[in-house]
């Protein structure tokens, strides 16, 4: 071990001086490999901010990997079960959705069903408790259907739902009477374009309900939603209302992986004879396929690049070592073995490669800050976003392939030199 | 009478040219002790740096018997004789071989493989110490550029005394050199040998042959002793 790490710091000094003692070659040799590892790097930038890309969305709509996702059949006893079992714990959260109209009264609302603002799906019509359903008539109104979304705790642990503006639920705080909207994209857009009262009619409540909206959020949603505490809706609404098969309630519990919420609430689910479906969120797994054939395809046109560079590379290294012939005759007269002179040769061309990796990382980096700044408020993609690490690591390791590759042969050559040379010279 | 340092007995080297093989060196024996100088002389082409080049390990015997210090290297690996290098022999050549980017300090501390594994401190010292015995303490700082050729090659020198090495081969060190500076290059390695060192001189030079204790006389292959006249 001693002996390595002294022969490490030997190869790595005596390689630094070589670099600095031509300073002119090491740069040729730079500029031979860059296009090469910047080729590397772009490359898996872009994956890496696709994948992203990809990934913080589905995150939004199924949640982050690994969360566990018990659904059920809306069902009044189990929304009550569920209810009772995981309030206040913020491993496991239960969202419960009913469909709600906000505006005047009396009137069709300009979305019937819920559909996204901009397409118009006809009317339709509300089904009651009873089992009779009823075409909703009414002339069209100013007023907007979403799908209310009551939460028992914070579903961003689950759903990493982006603030548009304003404030998101605040969990910790004593419920408050007037229950706090907090409104998806789509269903902020449709408040935006029409003038509505905030008059909340809820299929099954008690009463009217004054809401307040607190802010908006992007959870990836097409469909218009608000989000709301279940204890602050449940002046009007019980959560067994929440859960009305006939108002279409959906009914969706996420858990952190193992917790000992999951083995409770099924129990006691199974218990009350709710059929549940649990399933694993695994977006990764799903996506990946997709992706890696394309990054395949890119690093091959990358690695390619990066040959040609590897063979700048080799080509300086040689030539260096030709000129360095005396050198390293004389180093092995000294006692150098012939490890300590390959390591010599090799540490050469790995800083090269690093200082190149560090060029190229540094080019990227910048041209993104560049690109980022130039179009990111057109190109959602790019708006704001950060160097991955990922290509900064590609970066590092094309670098240091390409110092091996590029300085392994020429590292031979070193090896090999004869010590008599010193004495024919 | 002291240890032999060296001890050759029938040393043959057969060199393989591009046409047939030539016998270079056809039974060569030498013995060289503790503080003992001897000068090896001959006409071109009659294979000293051959010789040197077998006694310093840069090459192996065809045949033959190599004692160092009393023990058997006539067959060694390349690890082996690469540290054997470093910590006997010390070795001087025609040109000085300094690397030009380096000052003289770090061109005696090139010597030093891989620190020995000494402090920065001690590793210092030690070159200073080889600088300031052959009288060139003060240019420690300077690059080859600037020196004239005698001093260039007393850094050679005291990049091969850096070690305290117990043998130093010197290959014609004089031969670039003028006489005045070839006489001050002679008495750094004579005061080497003040210390027990063994000195081995391959020179065309009788003044600086006839300074070393013995002088041989290597032709057709082997040595002879010249009888002081
Ligand atoms: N690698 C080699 N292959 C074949 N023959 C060689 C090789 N190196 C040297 N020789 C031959 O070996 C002989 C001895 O060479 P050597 O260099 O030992 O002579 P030398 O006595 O040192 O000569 P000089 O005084 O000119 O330095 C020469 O004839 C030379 O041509
Ligand atoms: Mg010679």
């Amino acid at each position: 071990m001693m002996r390595l790490s002294g022969r490490l710091r030997s190869s790595l000094i005596i390689g630094l001086q070589g670099i600095r003692a031509r300073k002119l070659r090491t740069l040729l040799s730079m500029v031979s490999l860059f296009l090469g590892v910047l080729a590397v790097v772009v490359v898996q930038a872009g994956a890496s901010i696709a994948e992203r890309a990809l990934m913080s969305d589905l995150e939004l709509t199924n949640g982050i990997d690994g969360t566990r996702v018990l659904d059920m059949p809306p069902n009044p006893q189990a929304a009550d079960i569920v209810v009772s079992t995981i309030a206040g714990r913020s491993d496991a959260v239960a969202s419960m959705a009913a469909s709600a109209i906000i505006g005047e009264p009396g009137v069709q609302p300009v979305n019937p069903g819920g559909s996204p603002m901009d397409e118009n799906w006809g009317s339709s019509s509300i089904c009651y408790p009873d089992g009779h359903c009823e075409e909703q008539g009414g002339p069209k109104g100013e007023a907007v259907e979403l799908r209310l979304t009551a939460l028992t705790g914070d579903i961003r642990a689950f759903r990493p739902f982006r603030l548009q503006s304003g404030r998101w639920l605040d969990f910790t705080t004593m419920p408050a009477l007037a229950p706090r909207l907090v409104l998806n994209r789509e269903a902020a857009k449709g408040f935006e374009e029409h003038h509505v009262p905030a008059e909340m009619r809820v299929g099954g409540a008690v009463h009217d309900v004054t809401p307040q909206f607190i802010g908006v959020v992007d959870d990836g949603d097409p469909q218009p939603r608000a989000y709301v505490r279940v204890d602050e809706l449940a002046n009007w609404l019980p959560p067994g209302g929440l859960a009305d098969p006939n108002t279409g309630g959906e009914m969706r519990v996420m858990l952190a992986p193992s917790t000992p919420a999951e083995r409770v609430l099924t129990a006691k689910l199974r218990g009350a004879g709710v059929e549940t479906y649990l399933s694993t969120v695994d977006s990764r797994k799903e996506r990946g396929k997709e992706l890696s054939l394309m990054r395949l395809i890119f690093f091959s046109m990358a690695g390619l690049v990066l040959l040609i560079g590897v063979a700048g590379i080799l080509n300086v290294g040689l030539a260096t070592v030709g000129e360095r012939v005396e050198e390293f005759a004389l180093r092995r007269a000294v006692g150098t073995p012939r490890s300590l002179l390959a390591g010599i040769v090799l540490a050469e061309t790995l800083l090269t490669g690093l200082l190149t990796a560090a060029a190229a990382i540094a080019a990227s980096a910048a041209a993104l800050k560049v690109v980022s700044t130039l179009l990111g408020d057109s190109q959602p993609l790019l708006h704001d976003v950060q160097f991955p690490w990922e290509a900064g690591v590609a970066g590092i390791i094309a670098g240091l392939v390409a110092g091996i590759l590029g300085g392994f042969v020429p590292a031979l050559r070193a090896a090999g030199i004869p010590i008599a040379t010193v004495m024919r010279a | 009478m002291s240890e032999p340092l060296i001890e050759l007995t029938g040393i043959t080297k057969v060199l393989k040219g591009q046409s047939e093989p030539r016998t270079i060196l056809d039974g060569v024996d030498l013995t060289v002790r503790e503080g003992e100088s001897v000068a090896v002389v001959g006409r071109s082409g009659s294979g000293k740096s051959t010789l040197l080049s077998v006694v310093g390990l840069f090459d192996r015997p065809d045949a033959g018997r190599y004692l160092l210090a009393g023990q058997d290297i006539s067959r060694l690996r390349e690890r082996r004789a690469a540290k054997l290098r470093s910590s006997h022999f010390g070795f001087v050549f025609q040109r000085f071989f300094l690397l030009k980017h380096l000052t003289a300090a770090q061109n005696v501390a090139m010597a030093l493989v891989n620190g020995q594994g000494w402090p920065r401190r001690e590793r210092r010292r030690r070159v200073l110490a080889a600088l300031d015995q052959v009288g060139i303490a003060h240019l420690a700082k300077n690059r080859p550029a600037k020196m004239s050729g005698g001093e260039q090659q007393r850094v050679a020198i005291a990049r091969a005394l850096v070690r305290n090495p117990r043998v130093l081969l010197a290959d014609e060190p004089t031969g670039a050199l003028d006489t005045e500076t070839g006489t001050l290059v002679i008495d750094a390695l004579l005061g080497a040998t003040e210390n027990g060192c063994g000195l081995i001189l391959v020179t065309h030079d009788r003044d600086h042959a006839a300074r070393m204790g013995r002088i041989l006389d290597l032709a057709d292959g082997v040595l002879t002793e010249r009888v002081p006249a």
